[in-house]
């Protein structure tokens, strides 16, 4: 099944393969380190991601910069999940970090089939890991690991492909979000869901949106 | 008269296929959207969909002319508002 990101890919582009916007995926995603050593047993050896690049920078620049390693996995797609390791730099952890907003805050990985989600997900239990959780979303299915980072990782793979009535549909809740947001009210799921009812009917009513 | 409406998605055919179910509602297709009508309350019945609760709890996208009273692991109530 071809990911999400690849499918909206071929639907923004154009007769002559153009796509609606230059951006293609993540070129990479950084995070500093404090165990290292865990960090690559992590990504390379349990979940299999190769180093693709790796630098060792000398301090330059701002009196607070140290010396680094800067290393790279590879994430498929030629995107890459990176990280600092700062030689002498203390290790920091927001301990006051609400349960809420630390589950927001995560890095999703994609693989395609269910096979590629059961492979990895035995790769990490028989590496001694704690599975956090396994769930069935709307259109994925997804395993959940901290990585020696305590960053939260997912892994999801697809239950079903988008279709132009979930990007129709992203359009008018953001639209409806901003003129919530915009209004006087308090912002809330139902003024939300009364904004959507009102740009939908307006739509169709002028005749718009068939996907 | 209050509408709910539900993203025509696989995933919500069978939430919005109870609501429909229910006496007097009206269904409607608009681009994107299952559209349930009634003059009254509209419930739906949770256990009654079969759905799980990642879905059901993201099956509602829209609500027009209508108070959510009541949306948990029993059911999602919808009463009319004036």
């Amino acid at each position: 099944m071809t990911s999400p990101t690849a499918q909206r890919r071929v639907q923004e582009a154009g007769p002559g393969g153009t796509a609606s916007h230059p951006v293609r995926g993540i070129n990479h995603m950084a995070f500093p380190t404090f165990d290292p050593a865990g960090t690559i047993r992590f990504y390379r050896d349990v979940l299999g991601l190769p180093l693709v690049q790796t630098m060792q920078v000398k301090a330059w620049g701002p009196e607070y910069q140290r010396d680094f390693v800067h290393f790279f996995f590879d994430i498929g797609n030629a995107d890459c999940l990176a990280f600092f390791y700062y030689f002498g730099q203390e290790p920091y952890a927001d301990e006051n970090l609400p349960p809420l907003l630390d589950l927001g805050r995560h890095v999703a990985l994609h693989v395609d089939t269910l096979a590629d989600l059961d492979g990895l997900q035995k790769r990490i239990v028989e590496a001694g890991l704690t599975l956090d959780m396994r769930v069935m979303h709307e259109t994925v299915e997804s395993i959940y690991v901290r990585d020696p980072n305590n960053i939260l990782i997912e892994i999801a793979r697809p239950l079903r492909e988008l279709t132009a009535a979930d990007a129709l549909d992203a359009g008018i809740t953001a639209q409806a979000l901003l003129d919530v947001l915009a209004g006087d009210g308090e912002p809330s799921l139902d003024a939300l869901w009364a904004r959507k009812a009102e740009l939908i009917g307006s739509r169709a009513a002028a005749g718009q949106g068939a996907p | 008269m209050t509408t709910l409406y539900f993203l025509d998605a696989a995933e919500f055919t069978d939430v919005s296929a109870v609501a429909a179910a229910q006496p007097g509602a009206r269904v409607e297709r608009l681009p994107g959207y299952v559209t349930v009508t009634a003059d009254g309350p509209v419930v739906v019945d949770r256990r009654a969909t079969g759905v799980r609760h990642a879905v059901w709890y993201s099956a509602l996208a829209a609500v027009g002319h209508g108070r959510v009273v009541q949306y948990d692991k029993d059911a999602l109530k919808v009463e009319p508002v004036p």
